[in-house]
């Protein structure tokens, strides 16, 4: 954490090499989280530069109280957004779930729940998942990917979007059993 | 106690719970074969989604992004170089004289065009002058070639053939030896 703001200053005072650094360590991650949320790989390497060259604009912007890699994904998320208005693909907007996360009742586990996931080898299963991560809203795509792909926090993804902890739990939860149920669709 | 919610077993698999909560569920799925199916389910789909493949970046990205960042700069080439000097430079003097003269940008420049104009005058009946210098040294070497010419034919036809042979050998003889030994004289600073 403290070598990301190190590098950071390093970077504002001019020193190519510390942005280098900061690239190499996030391309991947960010790449990954872009890569998954637009879904093709030429577009996702053209949006992990722009979100870089976003970042390496308004370095200065940057306040160390936060952790650097929340301020990276939120600038990354709202690049995502921006373009999604241009392109008026609203159908999974990133803001529209968040009326939606409110006073939803506790799902209990079911008598007669069928057995979907034992059904699968892992390597079928990663298969599965990846073509169902695509047909979930954005908005649990998105904490989705962060938790499980990325390796954030809780804390970290609220620090990311702004919400409660407990929203973005709930959020995963409702991502991993949407997922779940589409194991059996046919691809 | 009734069936463990969904949430509640997500968290029990992420240690998200606190050690009350965690024991709570435990005595729970002891005695709840209903719960403990779904908590492996949920166990094995946490575990294929932390183990997805990951997305690997070229090995150029870095420097993709940094050249996006720092363009390289292109240098301009020294002929534009020398043209945008003189431009300037004479923007510079146009604003000198405006200054020193009084006189607005406008007359300014009507004057200096003015004075473009008189040395074009000046300069028409000199370049006549010139060309005319020029035909007459054509005409004198043409001359001077035809004379030449007639000489040789002379004295060709006075003077033997072996004579003939000797003097044009003795004459480039001595050209090449003038040619070497002024070479050698200008060449200054060459090894020997």
């Amino acid at each position: 954490m403290d070598e990301d703001k190190n590098l950071v200053n390093r970077a504002i005072l001019g020193e190519k090499e510390a942005f280098e650094m900061i690239i190499q360590k996030y391309q991947q991650p960010l790449l990954n989280y872009i890569g998954r949320m637009v879904g093709e790989r030429e577009l996702a390497l053209d949006f992990t530069q722009e979100v870089f060259i976003k970042i390496y604009s308004s370095l200065r912007s940057y306040k160390p109280q936060f952790k650097f890699s929340t301020w990276l994904y939120r600038i990354a998320s709202n690049t995502i957004i921006d373009y999604w208005r241009k392109k008026k693909i609203d159908a999974f907007s990133l803001d529209q779930q968040k009326n939606q996360d409110k006073d939803l009742p506790p799902i209990q586990v079911q008598a007669n729940e069928q057995p979907l996931v034992r059904k699968f080898e892992i390597s079928q299963l990663r298969e599965k998942i990846e073509r169902a991560l695509d047909k979930i809203p954005a908005s649990l795509r998105e904490v989705f990917i962060w938790r499980h792909i990325n390796e954030l926090s809780y804390e970290e993804i609220a620090e990311i979007k702004g919400l409660p902890t407990g929203t973005i739990k709930n959020r995963v939860f409702q991502a991993k059993e949407m997922i779940r149920n589409l194991l059996e669709d046919k691809p | 106690m009734k069936c463990l919610s969904i949430e509640q077993i997500y968290l029990y698999i992420e240690k998200e719970l606190s050690p009350s909560e965690n024991k709570d569920v435990e005595s729970h799925l002891r005695v709840c074969s209903i719960c403990q199916k779904a908590l492996e389910e949920r166990k094995l789909l946490s575990q294929a989604a932390e183990s997805l493949r990951l997305w690997d970046a070229p090995p150029d990205f870095t420097q993709q992004v940094m050249a996006r960042i720092f363009p390289p700069k292109v240098s301009l080439p020294a002929w534009l170089g020398t043209l945008a000097a003189g431009f300037a430079s004479m923007v510079l003097c146009f604003f000198i004289l405006t200054l020193v003269t009084g006189q607005n940008l406008r007359s300014l420049l009507l004057s200096f065009t003015e004075a473009v104009f008189d040395f074009l005058k000046y300069l028409v009946p000199l370049f006549v002058k010139v060309l005319k210098l020029a035909s007459l040294l054509v005409i004198f070497f043409q001359r001077f070639a035809e004379f030449l010419l007639k000489g040789l034919t002379l004295l060709t036809s006075i003077i033997s053939t072996e004579l003939q042979i000797i003097i044009i050998s003795t004459t480039i003889i001595l050209i090449i030896s003038s040619i070497y030994a002024l070479r050698r004289k200008l060449a200054f600073g060459e090894k020997t």
